[in-house]
């Protein structure tokens, strides 16, 4: 996996765990809002980055070299 | 309710409505012309596509801002959920947040190095001179009700009928506002046909499904803070009703007016701004 990928695995794993603690604690009201707002937006993103299709090795270096070839 | 399950609850339901809304939008303005136009969860298909879809970021870009930016304007409207929906909080951070969305569309624009996200960008700057009087909106509700609070306002509304009827120019100030933020509207100009897809252009795959996101939350937000403190305690089926109306409202709209220059609508907002505002003072003293 590229760092890309390990950083956005990363943030997944604590966005998620951060929304489940929410849920199951019940800490005070603004903790749950600051997760909220950081959480929700960083787990997609992150959930994003980690599913989105990618480029196959050989197809990479075709790109990188003729990058706007059919425009 | 648990708050974090109310809140994940109310995002959910902001983004599928809001998202099956923008596709009953395209749906409307394409049968107003004629078309057949796409299924109504077009936009929510569209989403998920871009969602997966392989992504590359342009060189020209500003990183790691140009991500950001587009964090940003999910972090505004999930907050939006909450002082809304959830807490029922003041209209005052609504505002702040309608601000930071001019902010988000200006910056998504400049980020990007591309020319017509640029142009966008400083048509963001440009109609925020018109939007953020109109949002004035807000004085004018708290010079009628006596707070910001949007629980408050509810209970103003309980008790002496819809703001709609007392205040209806401040209404209608909100509705353009609303417009002002539909696609290909005569006053949605920072994403005008002129310039591809305006501050977007250049944020296509993941971040055009990110960005999609926040915004089928945001259609719903707006079309919430409208029914809610124009109409008051209404049932979820009347939400509904509502949002579907003003959703189909503003696509008959979109399909059947041009698109004007910026020049054009700016000042046609500015001078909706000035009788919406001047008119409800009136309207405030006399009655």
């Amino acid at each position: 996996m590229d760092r890309n990928g390990i950083i956005s695995s990363i943030v997944f794993i604590i966005s998620i765990i951060s929304i489940i603690y929410a849920l199951i604690f019940n800490p005070a009201n603004w903790i749950i809002i600051g997760i909220s707002i950081v959480g929700i937006p960083l787990s997609v993103l992150s959930l994003g980055l980690i599913i989105m299709a990618r480029a196959k090795k050989d197809e990479e270096e075709d790109r990188r070299r003729e990058p706007f070839i059919g425009y | 309710m648990n708050l974090m399950a109310n809140i994940l609850l109310n995002v959910l339901i902001a983004f599928l409505v809001g998202s099956v809304l923008l596709g009953l939008y395209r749906k409307v303005v394409a049968r107003v012309q004629s078309r057949p136009g796409p299924p109504i969860i077009q936009y929510l298909l569209h989403l998920l596509k871009f969602y997966i879809k392989e992504s590359s970021f342009p060189k020209t870009a500003a990183m790691p801002f140009y991500i950001g930016i587009a964090s940003i304007l999910m972090v505004i409207w999930i907050s939006a959920v909450i002082v809304g929906p959830v807490t029922q909080g003041s209209l005052l951070i609504i505002f702040g947040i309608y601000a930071i969305h001019k902010i988000v569309e200006h910056n998504a624009g400049s980020s990007s190095g591309s020319p017509y996200g640029k142009l966008s960008c400083v048509r963001a700057v440009y109609s925020a001179a018109a939007e953020v009087p109109l949002f004035a909106v807000l004085v004018i509700i708290y010079l009628k009700t006596g707070s910001m609070g949007i629980s408050d306002i509810i209970n103003y509304q309980a008790v002496n009928g819809p703001l709609l009827y007392a205040i209806p120019l401040a209404a209608a100030m909100y509705l353009v506002l609303i417009i002002s933020k539909a696609q290909y509207t005569p006053f949605s100009i920072t994403k005008g046909k002129d310039i591809v897809s305006g501050y977007e252009t250049e944020h296509f795959g993941l971040l055009r499904g990110y960005l999609m996101i926040s915004e089928s939350i945001m259609w719903y937000m707006l079309l919430w803070i409208f029914l809610t403190v124009f109409l008051g305690p209404i049932s979820p089926i009347a939400y509904i009703i509502g949002m579907v109306g003003i959703t189909v409202g503003i696509a008959f709209i979109s399909a059947t007016s041009p698109l004007l220059n910026p020049n054009h609508s700016v000042i046609l907002q500015i001078i909706f701004a000035i009788i919406g505002i001047v008119g409800s003072i009136l309207m405030l003293n006399v009655l």
